[in-house]
């Protein structure tokens, strides 16, 4: 039996970067295929390259026995195949049914006519959701399904499902997964990119797995379990280097302590939330992606307000604190080191030398109104130096840096302004293994040295590698509190899920 | 921008003026002589201020549509003052104070009300422009009164056998220069400019700096007034209803500083003023009707921007955000 969709000898450059290196991939008729992956494996890439949102650098794509081009994401949803995305790209201000039905022929409506057959469609897939509301009203698993049912309303024979899970409930999952059994019954072609690996298991006929943008493996399911999974994700165990030294290193005792939350609330992010930071240790915060881990992080460092009333209370040293930006925040040495660089990051069209400048004088580690050159050029080349960071010289511009060597340059920033607590949202996400390593020095040295500092991670082998404390994040409140060395990678997972 | 031998846009306008130039110096025998070379960047010299002045917001991801107005009405308002018996340099304080004001009000708007930088200034012109006409003025052309004759020297005078509009775009530019390379403000708007979020958290004052780039920008636009009024003997504030400010932008925009912000400097500010100026100075000597020499300005921009997309195309991976 031929597949339905192959990739052949795929290779996708991004300014002579390969994202995606001569991967060939093919899609049975009626599997559930899971593309597994570290971030930056180059997965979003391969299925962007087959819905038509970019073009292959090289390579074929074969589509139902022949030779498919596609040019644009529309002319591979006419031919059958549908990405459903992480961030849904329904039109928030339209209606159910006005979304399914957007892109078809007719210039015009009746509004009744299509309400009337968005719910017969909607029953016969099952799913409740009423055609008439507006998108903007409706919950993460809702939307999903109004994507899903868009898709299967333009006859898809294939649906490529970016993280489908990432931002349901338990429940949502669950009714998720039978519509994925419900679609494989109709005969439609399902890939499936995850994080959670325990999904991919559970409901995937075959795994691909891929590293650095090459395919590592591709067998059925059966075949797989979780650690082999992770063994091939990693590779060259990799992962036992990197994360698996903690053992023989004693937690650091707790110093003073710097910061002190008590009841911190914010909208539906943060909940009434509870917890301290240390000097001389690292507290790492482990909770799933919406579990309001960062959000409270912002409120500490001004960047985001609390609530007006019953917004809770923050110590600084025991003194009470309220910013209203991130400013006198950073002047009280409460410095956040952003887990998205490229959206708050760094300055795109200044150099490193700029960048890092930028950030003394805003510390207020610089005085003077004027800038010096010569003191621009030696701050930039002390950083450089310390972090070692892979630039020619200071002058070379932070865009044109990796990703790992740009999250030195922020955390440069951040430390240029002499923090006394120190924020890490994500400090490895989206840096090369290499990086990840040096990163981590470099925090666990900023810790010895007297520094309060807290990581928040979404990867549990980091938190549990680098905490001295784990505080456990569930649902806009911290629900637990680990010691360092007595935690394991399933009573935190326990605690961040249920 | 240098990357890797491309031209940026600056290049290829500055390449386009030169030749233009060529162009203008072989078919028009009057064009290469000094007194003409002169003339021309006299002739565009208010223009260039104020596009110092517009640039310095354009650099910080604003946009000021309130400049040509601002600029007109205060300096109505100090000739007038000059007419009704006030002392010169009461009469500036009082019109550069006014100016200030306005400056900040905008400022405000844009940087605490959160108003999108367009719709705040946008509407300041029209206020501004109509409260001059109810209050500060009575006529439309506001004219020099004859005790402050002298002012006459800032527009038509020389400074060592160069016009004096010519030596205050020049300084300026000094002035923009050394603001936006050696101040500590300054580098904090081009910072804001480039991204604010991460100039917030990086803990620039972001909402003051913001401020500061109205301010600025109508403290410059006095200045031009000044040079206007005093070149023509009088301030014509119908020009603040006129599509003036959008030369200003086409200067702006032309040189090279994308109006996304953080991009440029006030090199692009004299690159994309010399060539409107060349444009200007040899279709006017080529007797081209105005209607016409205003089709020819949209096209030299688009042309411009269609090049420089070209040459150098949108980063495919930045285009995208999300994962690789």
């Amino acid at each position: 039996m031929t597949p339905i969709l192959e990739l052949r000898n795929g290779t996708k450059e991004y300014r002579g970067v390969p994202a995606v290196k001569d991967v060939t991939f093919a899609l049975h008729r009626g599997e559930v295929h899971a593309l597994l992956g570290e971030n930056g494996a180059g997965k979003s890439t391969l299925t962007k390259m087959i819905a038509g949102v970019v073009e292959p650098t090289a390579g074929e794509i074969w589509f139902d026995g022949d030779r498919a081009e596609f040019k644009t994401p529309a002319q591979a949803l006419s031919r059958g195949i549908a990405m459903v995305y992480q961030e849904t790209s329904l039109v928030p201000s339209l209606t159910v049914a006005q979304n399914i039905y957007l892109t078809d022929q007719k210039h015009f409506h009746r509004l009744r006519g299509i309400y009337i057959a968005g719910q017969q469609f909607l029953q016969s897939l099952n799913f409740h959701v009423d055609p008439t509301a507006l998108v903007s009203g409706l919950g993460a698993g809702q939307k999903q399904m109004v994507e899903i049912a868009r898709a299967v309303h333009h006859n898809a024979k294939v649906i490529i499902f970016d993280e489908p899970t990432a931002t349901l409930t338990p429940e949502e999952k669950h009714q998720f997964f039978s519509l994925v059994e419900r679609l494989k019954t109709r005969g439609v072609s399902i890939i499936f990119i995850s994080h959670a690996l325990e999904e991919a298991l559970q409901i995937s006929d075959r795994i691909t797995v891929m590293r650095d943008g090459e395919h590592i493996v591709t067998d059925v399911t059966s075949a797989f379990d979780r650690e082999k999974i992770v063994r091939a994700m990693v590779g060259r165990s990799l992962s036992a280097e990197l994360y698996g030294s903690r053992k023989d290193r004693q937690a650091r005792s707790s110093g003073d302590k710097v910061l002190s939350v008590q009841n911190l609330s914010m909208g539906n992010a943060v909940r009434n939330t509870s917890f301290s930071v240390f000097a001389g240790q690292i507290t790492g915060v482990f909770g799933l992606i919406g579990s309001g881990r960062t959000e409270a992080a912002k409120v500490v460092a001004g960047i985001l307000k609390r609530d007006l009333f019953h917004g809770g209370q923050v110590r600084l040293n025991g003194r009470p604190v309220r910013y209203r930006v991130p400013r006198p925040a950073v002047r009280d040495g409460i410095i956040y080191v952003t887990e998205d660089r490229k959206v708050e990051g760094f300055f795109e069209t200044m150099s490193i030398a700029e960048n890092i400048y930028l950030a003394a004088m805003a510390g207020g580690r610089s005085k003077s109104a004027s800038v010096s050159v010569s003191e621009m050029n030696a701050l930039a080349k002390e950083w450089i130096g310390a972090l070692n960071v892979k630039a020619i010289n200071g002058d070379a511009r932070v865009i044109e840096l990796s990703g790992g060597n740009q999250q030195k340059i922020v955390v440069a920033k951040a430390l240029v302004q002499k923090p006394k607590l120190v924020i890490f949202d994500e400090p490895t996400r989206g840096v090369d293994v290499g990086a990840i390593a040096e990163i981590h020095q470099l925090i666990n040295r900023l810790a010895d040295d007297g520094i309060a500092v807290m990581v928040i991670s979404s990867y549990l082998p980091e938190v549990l590698q680098l905490s001295d404390r784990i505080l456990v994040c569930r649902q806009g409140r911290i629900v637990e509190e680990f010691e360092g060395g007595k935690a394991d990678e399933e009573t935190i997972m326990y605690a961040a899920v249920h | 921008m240098l990357t890797f031998g491309r031209l940026s846009q600056e290049q290829i306008v500055f390449g386009l003026a030169v030749l233009l130039c060529l162009g203008f110096a072989v078919a028009l025998p009057g064009f290469m002589t000094t007194a003409n070379i002169l003339n021309l960047v006299r002739s565009v010299s208010i223009l260039g201020i104020l596009g110092v002045a517009m640039g310095l917001v354009v650099i910080g991801r604003g946009i000021d549509l309130s400049l040509v107005a601002l600029m007109a009405v205060s300096v109505a308002w100090t000739l007038n003052l000059i007419a009704s018996g006030t002392s010169l340099p009461q009469a500036l304080a009082i019109g550069l104070a006014f100016s200030l004001f306005v400056g900040a009000a905008n400022g405000w708007l844009v940087a605490y009300v959160e108003i999108p930088a367009i719709f705040a200034t946008l509407a300041m012109a029209t206020l501004v422009y109509g409260f001059g006409q109810y209050f500060l003025y009575d006529l439309n052309v506001v004219y020099l009164p004859d005790n402050a004759r002298y002012l006459l020297w800032l527009g038509q005078g020389n400074l060592l056998g160069v016009p004096v509009p010519i030596v205050l775009f020049a300084a300026v530019c000094f002035g923009g220069y050394l603001f936006l390379r050696y101040s500590r403000s300054g580098r904090y708007l081009r910072a804001v400019g480039d991204n604010l979020a991460a100039a917030r958290t990086t803990g620039v004052p972001t909402r003051p700096i913001i401020m500061l780039q109205y301010v600025l920008s109508a403290l410059i636009g006095f200045v031009a007034g000044i040079v206007t009024a005093a070149s023509v003997a009088s301030m014509n504030t119908r020009i603040a209803m006129s599509t003036y400010v959008y030369d200003v932008i086409l200067v702006v925009v032309l040189g090279g500083i994308g109006l996304s912000g953080g991009k440029g400097g006030i090199r692009n500010i004299v690159v994309g003023t010399l060539l409107i100026g060349v444009l200007l100075n040899g279709m006017t000597i080529m007797d081209i009707q105005y209607t016409i020499q205003n089709v020819i300005k949209g096209v030299i921009l688009l042309a411009a921007i269609v090049i420089d997309t070209v040459v150098n195309p949108r980063d495919e991976q930045t285009a995208q955000h999300g994962d690789i």
